[in-house]
């Protein structure tokens, strides 16, 4: 880069001597020339960003100011002649008109855009202060000493994790006395799980992370394992450009992995829509432009988005290229049109390790209730009240006499008057009713149950009914008229249907047995219906082998015609849902009366009908010799009995029912993760130039083949012309812009601000850097060491620069009072998130869970319903260690996100941004004064003070301090304190009801013990702590 | 201690912003408030904005902006016409729809018969202005005060872009509100409220969604977001001090605060620091001016009369108008209310009824209260949805029955007061109020013109973000509807 001496001193500049196209000359042009002489547009026939075209056209005469039309046309009092033109907005201030004379002057030199030219190390150079301290001393400034210990580990703590350093790690960090004792506090902190949570907090800003879809519904998703890779790939320190590849195409990689498609998720994050009215295409179109425009900003640091209507005006992306760009993602298969409820395809299952465990160890807890029910059962079966119940009941059988009952039957609802309810008989599980409430009539004889089309009782008893097991269904029936609904169901309704059901359809009788309705299905009903308002005898058989043809249908044992209506049965019926009598889970009463439904675990044959229609299914066992009776004889009886007559065995059935019951829960939601999936090549989606940028107007006579701009290097040799080749090419070596940005960014967030200040643009119109030399060699070093991560944030915490202390002199001030030349370390607020953080881990109160889905702390009422479509979403707030997990968890609903967040410039992540705001408010105040959040943080941090080995005034306020600022408290702090302390203590015990309103704010518990005026005074100070600037500061 | 004004953003950021062009004198006239022109005019601090607005004298100093979400119907309020009584029932000609888009919801539908509104209209005003006589009989009291026009436009077909779009000027997300811009460009001058205050009443009708977006700050500082003031619970959130802590206990805590933090200023020097201290001194002062004015105890009996018999009700758009009222007065520089409830797919005659007896009164009555008072003068009120309805009925048409789909190619809205013309009409679309036959109007341009009432050239009010001079009015041009202006 050829460097010129000016010979004017620029006024007020930092840069005294040289002149730098790129840094002085192409911001001017850039900003107020390039909109209309540049690579969109070029009025005139002028091109200003070439100096071949601006030499061509006649306007610049290097060497020659004065003849320099350029000039001639900035400082023209003639308002038609004047550039550039009024009706721009933009004026050139007298500095800048003398920057480009002086260029002019000097030969009217240009430079590439640095930012496109690959970066260059300095083998020379072995320190970042090397650069530092070169611009502080051509300043004439003098740098900071390095800070104080405590205010270092404080720092680089918080920095690298988002949680301020315990009192504990102060003082280990202040009693090392040891040469590497920082690097050490260094390697730790880099080692801690909290690294991976905090440099995942600020990629969640630039891949617009959220828990909800952003438009029309809003509704929820589920991409926390997408965060909980970035967490593992932080913490692991995957290499960046391994980390780049597998968010940009991990699912295009050989063989990909779950967790390789997971990161690809990282373009699923947009905004969707699921508005009724909408356009699929043009939302479509929407989406694919979010991949660009993101993809390009995160990586690049180039505003692509510009140049979806037209040519790019600042920076050289022509339209086609961008649309050559566009290609790479406009060939996916999630559509338009996406769900308001959960995961849009295509997603992957994720294997989710708490699940996994939980439901291991449920099965172990159901083994061992097996075992334990099949212990009691042969307990019983010794038991002389067993014998003595049998011997009563045979005699009683014999009286009577039995019928030859079929074997297999595994439930049975006799309805028995005068029982005030009914149960299944055999496994002793009661009927609960869960709408309406038992009512009898008669039947013959017997009694029968009476629906009347409103009411449906449950069984929390096992049902073991599978789609390829054989089952039959029995029972009397008389329905009212012609019902439609249910007789017996275990089926999810909102679980497409899933399960079975002996169902009645306008007065046919039939079944469904669905995995998932109409795809996964079958489904046969009569072409007759039964007679209204008259008791028939039904059996439905079916044979286990997934066919309709092998369900039959007896009518009073006569086999009747039957539809099959659906055949595509081929997977698990199983679900949690109760078996139903009256019902399925919410829909489809029966109006009817029914009585002795019957469950067997096998195809009854035409022969056995008529036994099953009849009697007690025991009779015939109990009136046989006992010496006749099979080992399955004598189980059933034992069921019997255990089922009526045994209360402690119901107990071990209805355990063993909830346990089951929460195995089905946790199968039934699996966790997915949204991916990124392609089209076959033979169904590959076509791109063409939209016109104007308009989804509806594509210019169909040229396909667009996915490609890279002109004005970087071309795609590496060999690679895929799809997002594979897309990750590769930004990982290349030789790409100028893929490091120089992620080193920036890391910079901004140790540095409070980037060496280009503009972290989201590298184009024409960014700020050039402060430090070009050091962006460049870190940008090598970065990709030298293999895209090593942390290796590069070590480097950078570990200088001299960054260790200094941020006191600010007033030379400071004067000569460089937005610290570009970081004479001084920066102060800034810390992010809303961690100033959250900080609360909760100065109080105690921190759950430092990592991981897992979104979790919904204290958030005042009404907010959600007050925008929510249709007005009743409420926020539903957690209980328990939930609410005090790291912000970063907190659920984020992206049209309504957390106040408390967002009062604190967190971005509501609709879009990727990439630099945050950094603001100072009034509504700030009132958050950490009056949240609950924080006001329960406070109560538990004076607790924590109490409950401390202090116990004089003095000495928990300098503990308190510790724990919020790392350094003592002085003792005009401590006097200051103190006043406050004995002034709300001395309120406080006047009105001790008052000290209790204070004290019960948040959900967690109180140590009673404490007096309330002295705790409620302690959190009077704790809190005015927690609000010190300096608690709310990074220093 | 050197001045430092609170409610700019951090000295760092502002430095950053308008590049390096300000020298230090030029900084400090800045952050002194007493020396910067006030747009707010004479008398009035003016504390933040850009020094170099008002770009011209503006005739308003405020707006009040009754957003009517969910895009109400144009034809059955003011759009029109007798002839619609003979085209009641008759199919929509190919001719008049040309190659309209239709939304999802009725592009399936066979037959698209044009339904004339099912209510009685009258002429009213100097003008004989139609307005909707069942409906919106306390609107056609005012008509002499007010300028309706009928030609604004939009592309957005659909709720969630078309109202992203006409409050933030784009249909996606990510760009700040037209609050969020003015807040930026023009400060506040009652220090102890927020400049931009959100009002939302529920409506009866299908509740379209709201989104933060709406009046949220996009890249702009979060200190320029839309605060809601809401009916229940804290009117500003976390606003009121936790029970058994009082005011006084609070005023000796920011006390004891205010020192410590000064202790910390003599050890860094950094005026983050006073800034600190400002902020929770203004949040002390708002704690008890908000509540203040959310207060209409103190309301003459013949004033909550005149916003109707809802105005009790707190929630209720009535409420919020009148308490739009009292926010004017008290210098808040742009107050949105925003009324759901305007998605009438369905049963339109009767939910649009509904919906207008809740919105009728309480909006006449804001323009005769603030004439009363001297302050339509300055304040600029705006009526208006994000879309129109279709003329041929969505779903069935019967006797007494119809729904009407979304419709962007033309709708209503009206402007009030600072600069407006009193009992004016502007625009004119076609037979069918399907199609504009003349002087459209872009939903920009009616944003540029509410920039320019308030000073404001749309131009020049930027913010420089991802390289680009993002404008509220964004890259496509936008002119100011000078043929409305008095």
């Amino acid at each position: 880069m050829k460097k010129l001496l000016i010979l004017v001193l620029i006024p007020g500049s930092l840069f005294a001597g040289t002149i730098d196209f790129n840094r002085d000359v192409r911001p001017i042009l850039s900003d107020t020339c390039f909109k209309c002489h540049g690579p969109g547009e070029t009025k005139g026939d002028l091109r200003l960003d070439d100096r071949e075209d601006a030499l061509d056209a006649g306007v610049l005469s290097p060497g020659d100011v004065a003849k320099s039309e350029i000039v001639k046309r900035l400082k023209t009092a003639d308002l038609d002649e004047l550039m550039p033109p009024p009706e721009s907005n933009k004026t050139l201030t007298p500095k800048q008109i003398q920057i480009l004379e002086t260029w002019i002057a000097e030969g009217a030199e240009y430079d590439d855009h640095w930012s496109l030219v690959s970066p260059k190390g300095d083998d020379a150079v072995n320190s970042l202060d090397h650069f530092i301290d070169k611009r502080i001393g051509a300043a004439g400034l003098r740098p900071q000493p390095e800070a104080d210990r405590r205010t270092q580990i404080r720092r680089v703590t918080l920095d690298l994790t988002g949680l301020p350093p315990t009192p504990k790690e102060v003082e280990q960090f202040i009693s090392d006395r040891s040469p590497e004792a920082y690097e050490k506090l260094v390697d730790r902190l880099l080692a801690s799980k909290a690294y991976g949570e905090r440099m995942a907090l600020a990629w969640m800003d630039a891949a617009r992370y959220g828990d909800s879809s952003v438009m029309h519904a809003d509704g929820p998703r589920f991409m926390w394992p997408w965060r909980d890779w970035i967490i593992k790939a932080y913490n692991s320190n995957m290499p960046f450009d391994q980390f780049t590849i597998e968010q940009i195409a991990g699912d295009l990689l050989p063989e990909a992995t779950v967790s390789q498609k997971v990161a690809s998720g990282f373009n699923r994050n947009h905004a969707t829509s699921d508005e009724g009215g909408a356009f699929a295409e043009e939302l479509r179109v929407e989406y694919v432009a979010d991949r660009v425009q993101t993809t390009a900003n995160v990586w690049m640091g180039l505003t692509m988005e510009c140049a979806q209507c037209h040519d790019h005006k600042y920076d050289p992306i022509s339209q086609k290229e961008y649309y050559q760009f566009f290609a790479f993602f406009n060939n996916t298969t999630d559509p338009g049109m996406q769900t308001r409820n959960g995961n849009q395809a295509p997603f992957v299952e994720v294997p989710d390790e708490e699940q996994m465990k939980r439901l291991a160890e449920l099965h172990k807890q159901v083994t061992s209730s097996d075992q334990k029910m099949e212990d009691y059962r042969a307990t019983v079966a010794k038991s002389p009240e067993f014998q003595k119940w049998i011997t009563k009941k045979s005699e009683e059988a014999r009286k009577n006499g039995g019928t030859k009952q079929p074997e297999g039957l595994i439930h049975w609802f006799p309805v028995n008057a005068p029982a005030k309810d009914f149960r299944d008989e055999l496994t002793g599980s009661a009927a609960v009713a869960e709408k309406g409430k038992f009512e009898v009539s008669d039947r013959e004889t017997s009694k029968a149950l009476k629906l009347n089309g409103g009411t449906q009782f449950k069984f929390d008893t096992p049902v073991n009914v599978e789609f390829n097991l054989p089952f039959s269904i029995t029972g009397w029936i008389k329905p009212s008229g012609k019902p439609t609904g249910a007789i017996l169901s275990k089926m999810d309704d909102k679980a497409s249907f899933r399960g079975f059901d002996f169902w009645m359809e306008g007065g046919k009788i039939g079944t469904h047995i669905v995995n998932s309705w109409q795809k996964n299905a079958l489904k046969v009903v009569t072409t007759e219906t039964l007679k209204p308002n008259q008791w028939q005898h039904v059996v439905l058989t079916y044979d286990g082998k997934h066919k309709a043809s092998g369900v039959k249908i007896f009518i009073d044992g006569r086999l009747a015609k039957s539809h099959v209506q659906s055949d595509t049965l081929k997977g698990t019926i199983k679900t949690n849902q109760p078996l139903r009598i009256g019902s399925r889970s919410t829909s489809s009463n029966w109006k009817g009366e029914v009585d002795d439904l019957r469950l067997y675990s096998r195809a009854l044959r035409e022969e056995e009908l008529a036994a099953a229609a009849g009697g007690d299914p025991i009779q015939e066992i109990l009136a046989a010799p006992a010496k006749d009776r099979t080992p399955a004889d004598n189980k059933t009886l034992l069921a019997r009995y255990l089922g009526s007559q045994d209360k402690a065995f119901k107990g071990l059935v209805a355990a063993k029912a909830k346990l089951e019951k929460q195995i089905a829960d946790l199968n039934r939601k699996p966790v997915t993760s949204m991916i990124m999936q392609d089209n076959p090549p033979n169904k590959m989606r076509m791109t063409y130039v939209l016109d104007r940028g308009a989804y509806d107007s594509p210019k169909k006579e040229e396909v667009i083949r996915p490609a890279v701009p002109k004005a970087l290097p071309p795609l590496p040799e060999g690679a895929p012309a799809n997002r594979l080749g897309l990750a590769l090419w930004l990982t290349q070596p030789s790409h100028p812009l893929t490091a120089r940005v992620a080193v920036n960014r890391y910079w901004m967030m140790l540095f409070g601000e980037g060496l280009v200040r503009s972290v989201g643009d590298f184009g024409a119109q960014s700020t050039p850097p402060t430090h070009p030399g050091l962006l460049d060699w870190l940008a090598v070093d970065f990709m030298e060491s293999g895209w090593d991560v942390k290796r590069m944030l070590k480097q950078l915490v570990t200088s001299k620069t960054y260790r200094r202390s941020s006191k600010i002199e007033s030379m400071h001030r004067e000569k460089d009072s937005e610290n570009e030349l970081l004479a001084h370390a920066p102060r800034f607020r810390l992010q809303g998130e961690f100033i959250r953080d900080h609360a909760l881990a100065v109080s105690g109160l921190l759950n430092p869970t990592i991981g897992g889905p979104g979790v919904k702390p204290y958030q005042p009422a009404n907010i959600w319903n007050e925008v929510s479509l249709n007005g009743g979403l409420r926020y539903k707030q957690d209980k328990g260690d939930k609410l005090y997990r790291r912000s970063m968890y907190t659920y984020w609903k992206r049209s309504s996100p957390m106040p408390n967040m967002l009062i604190f410039d967190s971005p509501s992540r609709e879009k990727c941004v990439i630099q945050r705001q950094r603001t100072n408010t009034p509504l700030q105040a009132l958050v950490t004064l009056n949240d609950p959040q924080f006001l329960e943080a406070a109560r538990a941090f004076a607790e924590r003070l109490l409950k401390s080995d202090k116990s004089d005034t003095a000495g928990r306020i300098d503990l308190a301090y510790r724990y919020a600022t790392a350094r003592l408290a002085t003792g005009r702090e401590i006097e200051i304190l103190t006043q406050l302390y004995q002034k709300n203590l001395t309120r406080f015990q006047s009105a001790p009801e008052a000290a209790k309103e204070f004290l019960k704010v948040g959900e967690s518990p109180r140590d009673e013990s404490f007096d309330a005026s002295e705790h409620a005074a302690w959190m009077v100070v704790a809190q005015t702590i927690m609000n010190l600037d300096e608690s709310l500061t990074r220093n | 201690m050197q001045p430092f004004n609170p409610l700019l953003e951090t000295r760092r950021q502002f430095l950053l912003r308008t590049g390096n062009g300000i020298g230090a004198a030029a900084l400090s006239t800045m952050l002194n408030p007493s020396l910067i022109g006030s747009a707010m005019g004479e008398g009035m601090q003016q504390y933040g904005g850009l020094p170099s607005i008002p770009h011209f004298p503006g005739k308003a100093k405020r707006v009040i902006y009754m957003f009517m979400a969910g895009g109400p119907s144009h034809i059955d309020l003011f759009d029109y016409k007798p002839i619609q009584r003979k085209l009641h029932g008759t199919e929509l000609p190919d001719s008049v729809r040309q190659d309209q888009r239709l939304t999802g919801m009725s592009s399936g539908q066979k037959s698209f018969p044009c339904v004339a509104p099912m209510f009685e209209f009258g002429q009213y005003g100097e003008h004989q202005t139609w307005v909707n006589k069942d409906l919106l009989p306390h609107t056609a009291g005012v008509v002499d005060k007010i300028t309706i026009m009928k030609s604004l436009h939009t592309e957005a077909v659909n709720h969630d872009p078309a109202i992203t779009f006409i409050n933030t000027g784009a249909q996606q997300q990510g760009k700040p509100s037209m609050g969020a811009w003015l807040s930026y460009g023009m400060g506040s001058v009652n220090e102890n409220m927020p400049g931009y205050v959100v009002m939302i009443s529920r409506g009866r009708g299908q509740l379209q969604a709201l989104y933060d977006r709406l009046w949220g700050s996009g890249f702009l500082p979060a200190k320029h977001q839309g605060v809601k003031l809401r009916s229940a619970g804290e009117p500003v959130l976390y606003l009121k001090n936790p029970k058994g802590f009082d005011r006084e206990s609070r005023r000796g805590q920011l006390d004891s605060l205010e020192q410590l933090n000064d202790l910390n200023y003599d050890k860094f020097a950094d005026p983050e620091i006073q800034a600190r201290i400002s902020q929770y001194e203004l949040a002390f002062r708002m704690q008890s001016e908000v509540p203040g004015l959310m207060d209409i105890e103190g309301e003459p009996d013949h004033v909550k009369e005149l916003y109707g018999p809802q105005t009790d009700k707190p929630g209720s758009f009535a409420r919020n108008c009148l308490l739009a009222r009292r926010m004017a007065e008290k210098g808040v520089r742009y107050i949105q209310l925003f009324h759901r409830g305007w998605d009438q797919h369905g049963a339109l005659p009767s939910k649009i009824r509904q919906q207008c007896e809740d919105i009728d009164q309480p909006a006449a009555a804001l323009i005769k209260d603030l004439d009363q008072r001297g302050m339509l003068e300055d304040t600029l009120v705006v009526f208006g949805g994000e879309f129109g309805r279709t003329i041929y009925s969505q779903g069935k048409l019967t006797k007494d029955n119809h729904g009407r789909d979304h419709h962007g190619r033309c709708f209503s809205m009206w402007m009030a007061g600072a600069g407006v013309k009193r009992g004016f009409e502007y625009g004119k679309t076609d037979d069918h109020s399907y199609n504009i036959v003349e002087n459209p109007v872009h939903i920009r341009d009616m944003n540029a013109t509410i920039l320019h009432q308030l000073g404001i050239d749309h131009n020049k009010l930027t913010f420089k973000y991802q390289g680009l001079d993002q404008r509220l009015t964004g890259v496509e041009e936008a002119h100011v509807v000078k043929d409305i202006l008095a």
